[in-house]
C-alpha cells in the first residue's frame, strides 16, 4: 500500500522501518506530540464553544440600547418631546419602545396584594413575544405577565388579576427569552401605557437591526438630546459582548500557551529518542556514509523519521482531540456538531502544525549530529 | 589502466598530545580484476590504508589516483559521490540494516536513485550469489555467511571497480569463510573488479594473487630493511 511512497520518497522507507524497530519508544515519543496536540486543540475548541454559547446568550443584547433620565442633571424622566427626537433620529429600521413604570399593588386571583413593578407600554409586541395568549395590538386593555410571575402564581390567558384596585384580564404570558436581554420579561407585569396618569417616560428601550447600526443609534441620540447637558443615559451594550469576548479571548490564549509547554515537553523526548537512537546506530549511519550517502541524505533520513513521529502524534492527537470536541460542544453548548464550525478546524489544524514542527525542530540537532559524524569514526565503532 | 596508484601515504593522528604516524610512506597499486590481500598485526596500519583508498580519509601526505584521477584532496561530497560510483564496500560485521530485506539491503546504495531497475538489479546480483531464495528474508533469517553475501551483492550494486573488505571472513566458520572468498575469487576474475581484503586470516591468501605485508606503518620488505 505504502510502496509507491516509498519509491517516490525513499527516506521514508527507512525512516519508518527505524521506527518499527524500537516501537514502544518511537510510541511514547510520539505520545507526547499525542498529548501536547490534544492539549491545545481541545483548549483551543472549549475557547470557541465558550464564545459561541457567550455570544448566543448575550447576542440579543448587542443591538439594543437603552435611553434613561439622568437625575444628576436634575431629568426624571423622559418627555414627549424626547420620545419625538428619538424617533426623529433614530431611523425608520429602528423600533423606540417609551416605557413608563411604577411600583403598584397587584393581587393576583383575589389573593392578597403585593407590590410589584409595572410597566406601561404602548406596543409591547415590540418588544415581547408571547409564550401563550397573543399580545393585543394595538395594547388598549387587558394585562401580560412575565412566565415567571405566571408560574409562581399560576396564572393562565383569561385570568384575572387586580392592579391598583382596578381588575384587568389578562391577555398573554410573556415567552421568556433564551438570551439574556434587559427588558427580561420574566417578573414583568404589562399594562397599556395610558392607563398611566403619569406623563412622562422612565425609559425608552431602542432595538436597532445590528450591533453597528445600535451603535450608530446611540449616537445620534446622544448628539440630539444631550447636546447642551447631560439629560439622558444612553447605554449601550454591544460594548459589554464585546469586552466578554475580548476577556475570554486572552484566556484562551493564556491556557493555550500553557498547553503548548507540553508540546515543548514532547519535543524534548523526540529530541532525547533521536539522540538515543543516532548514537545506537552510529555504525549504520557510517555504512551508508561509506557506501555514498551524502551528509543530507542521512539528514533526510533522520529528519523524516522525526517528521514521521510527529505526523503520527499529530494525526492521533487531531482524531482524540475530535472526539473531546463533540464533547466539549454537546456540553458547553448542547450540540455535538457545532464542533464543524470553522473555528475548531483552525484550532485542530494549527495544534497539528505545530505538533509537527516541533518534532522536525527536535529532530534537526540529532540529524545533524548523525550526518556530520565521520564514517570512519562511526566505523570504527 | 591501472585502477589505484598510491604513491609516498602517510598517515598522522593526534591524539591527546602526541603524534601517531599510522602509514609512513607506503606505495600500493591495484590492477583489474586483481583480488590483493593486506596482512599485519593489529595497529599496523591496514584499516588506515583501506580507508584512504576507500575515499573514507585522506593522506597526510602523499597522492592517491583512482582510475588514473587524481583524488588526494577532494572535499568530503565529491569523495562521497566518488566512493558509490566506484568503491564497494564489505565488512567483518555485516553491517546490514536490520530492517530491511535482503533485496532492499542490497538497493540501499542506490535508494536515493530515480532509478526503476533497481530493485531488478539488487535480485539478479543476489541470486548470483546464491540467494535466489532469501530475497524477502530479514537480515536476522540469515546466516552469517548469507549476510555477508547480502553484503557482497550490496557492494556490487553500483558495478564498482574496487571492493574493500575489512576482515570479510573475520565472523565467519572457516567452511562459511571459504565460501566466501569463493565469491570473491568469482566476482575478481569475471566481473573484472578488483578486490582489497585485510585481513589476519590466513585463509585467504590461498585465493588472493598478492598479498601485501604492512608492519608498523610500512610494506613488509620495506619495514624489514628499515
Amino acid at each position: 500500500m505504502l510502496e509507491p511512497l516509498y519509491r517516490r520518497f525513499p527516506a521514508l522507507l527507512m525512516a519508518s522501518r527505524n521506527l518499527t524497530r524500537t516501537k514502544m519508544r518511537s510510541l511514547l515519543a510520539s505520545l507526547g506530540i499525542v498529548i501536547g496536540v490534544l492539549a491545545i486543540a481541545s483548549l483551543g475548541m472549549f475557547g470557541v464553544a465558550l464564545q459561541y454559547s457567550i455570544s448566543q446568550n448575550l447576542g440579543g443584547i448587542g443591538n439594543q440600547v437603552t435611553v434613561s433620565p439622568n437625575p444628576d442633571a436634575g431629568v426624571d424622566n423622559l418627555t414627549e418631546r424626547d420620545i419625538r427626537e428619538i424617533r426623529r433620529v433614530a431611523g425608520p429600521g429602528v423600533t423606540v419602545s417609551p416605557v413608563k413604570q411604577r411600583i403598584e399593588p397587584v393581587a393576583f386571583e383575589r389573593g392578597e396584594n403585593t407590590s410589584q413593578l409595572v410597566y406601561g407600554l404602548q406596543q409591547p409586541a415590540e418588544v415581547y413575544n408571547a409564550s401563550d395568549g397573543r399580545i393585543p395590538e394595538p395594547f388598549q386593555s387587558g394585562a401580560l405577565v412575565g412566565s415567571t410571575i405566571a408560574e409562581e402564581y399560576d396564572i393562565q390567558p383569561g385570568n384575572t388579576i387586580t392592579v391598583n384596585g382596578t381588575a384587568v384580564r389578562v391577555r398573554a404570558v410573556l415567552a421568556s427569552e433564551d438570551s439574556f436581554s434587559v427588558f427580561s420579561p420574566g417578573s414583568s407585569i404589562v399594562v397599556p401605557a395610558n392607563s398611566f396618569d403619569q406623563r412622562g417616560y422612565s425609559q425608552v428601550y431602542v432595538t436597532a437591526n445590528s450591533g453597528e447600526e445600535a451603535n450608530e443609534t446611540a449616537m445620534a441620540i446622544r448628539g440630539a438630546l444631550n447636546d447642551r447637558e447631560e439629560r439622558v443615559n444612553v447605554e449601550e451594550l454591544g460594548s459589554i459582548v464585546d469586552q466578554v469576548n475580548q476577556t475570554f479571548q486572552v484566556i484562551n490564549t493564556v491556557l493555550i500557551g500553557i498547553a503548548s509547554i507540553s508540546l515543548l515537553v514532547a519535543g524534548i523526548s523526540i529530541l532525547n529518542v533521536m539522540l538515543m537512537s543516532t548514537v545506537e546506530r552510529r555504525e549504520e549511519i557510517g555504512v551508508l556514509r561509506a557506501v555514498g550517502y551524502q551528509k543530507r541524505d542521512v539528514l533526510k533520513v533522520m529528519l523524516a523519521e522525526a517528521t514521521l513521529l510527529g505526523i503520527v502524534g499529530g494525526l492521533a492527537g487531531v482524531l482524540l482531540s475530535f472526539l473531546a470536541g463533540l464533547a466539549i460542544n454537546q456540553q458547553v453548548v448542547n450540540d455535538a456538531t457545532a464542533v464543524f464550525r470553522l473555528g475548531n478546524g483552525f484550532y485542530l489544524a494549527a495544534a497539528f502544525t505545530f505538533g509537527v514542527v516541533v518534532s522536525i525542530l527536535s529532530g534537526l540537532y540529532p540529524a545533524w549530529k548523525a550526518a556530520s559524524e565521520e564514517p570512519v569514526e562511526a566505523l570504527r565503532g | 589502466m591501472t585502477v589505484v596508484d598510491a604513491r609516498g601515504l602517510v598517515k598522522r593522528y593526534r591524539t591527546g598530545g602526541e603524534i601517531l604516524e599510522a602509514l609512513k610512506g607506503i606505495d600500493f597499486k591495484l590492477e583489474p580484476g586483481e583480488f590483493v590481500s593486506i596482512m599485519g598485526p593489529s595497529g599496523s596500519g591496514k584499516t588506515t590504508l583501506l580507508n584512504i583508498l576507500g575515499l573514507l580519509a585522506t593522506p597526510t601526505e602523499g597522492r592517491v589516483e583512482l582510475n588514473g584521477h587524481d583524488v588526494t584532496n577532494l572535499g568530503d561530497r565529491k569523495r562521497t559521490r566518488l566512493r558509490k560510483q566506484t568503491i564497494g564496500f564489505v565488512f567483518q560485521h555485516f553491517y546490514l540494516l536490520p530492517t530491511l530485506t535482503a533485496v532492499e539491503n542490497v538497493e540501499v546504495p542506490r535508494l536515493f536513485d530515480r532509478d526503476p531497475g533497481r530493485t531488478a538489479r539488487a535480485r539478479d546480483l543476489l541470486t548470483r550469489v546464491g540467494l535466489g531464495d532469501r530475497l524477502d528474508h530479514r537480515p536476522d533469517q540469515l546466516s552469517g555467511g548469507q549476510k555477508q553475501r547480502v553484503a557482497i551483492a550490496r557492494s556490487l550494486i553500483n558495478d564498482p571497480t574496487i571492493v574493500l573488505a575489512d576482515e570479510p571472513t573475520g565472523s565467519l566458520d572457516r567452511d562459511t569463510g571459504r565460501q566466501i572468498l569463493d565469491e570473491f575469487q568469482r566476482i575478481a576474475d569475471t566481473e573484472d573488479v578488483a578486490i582489497v581484503a585485510v585481513t589476519h586470516d590466513e585463509l585467504v591468501n590461498e585465493y588472493v594473487d598478492r598479498t601485501v605485508h604492512l608492519v608498523d606503518g610500512l610494506v613488509g620488505e620495506e619495514a624489514l630493511d628499515a
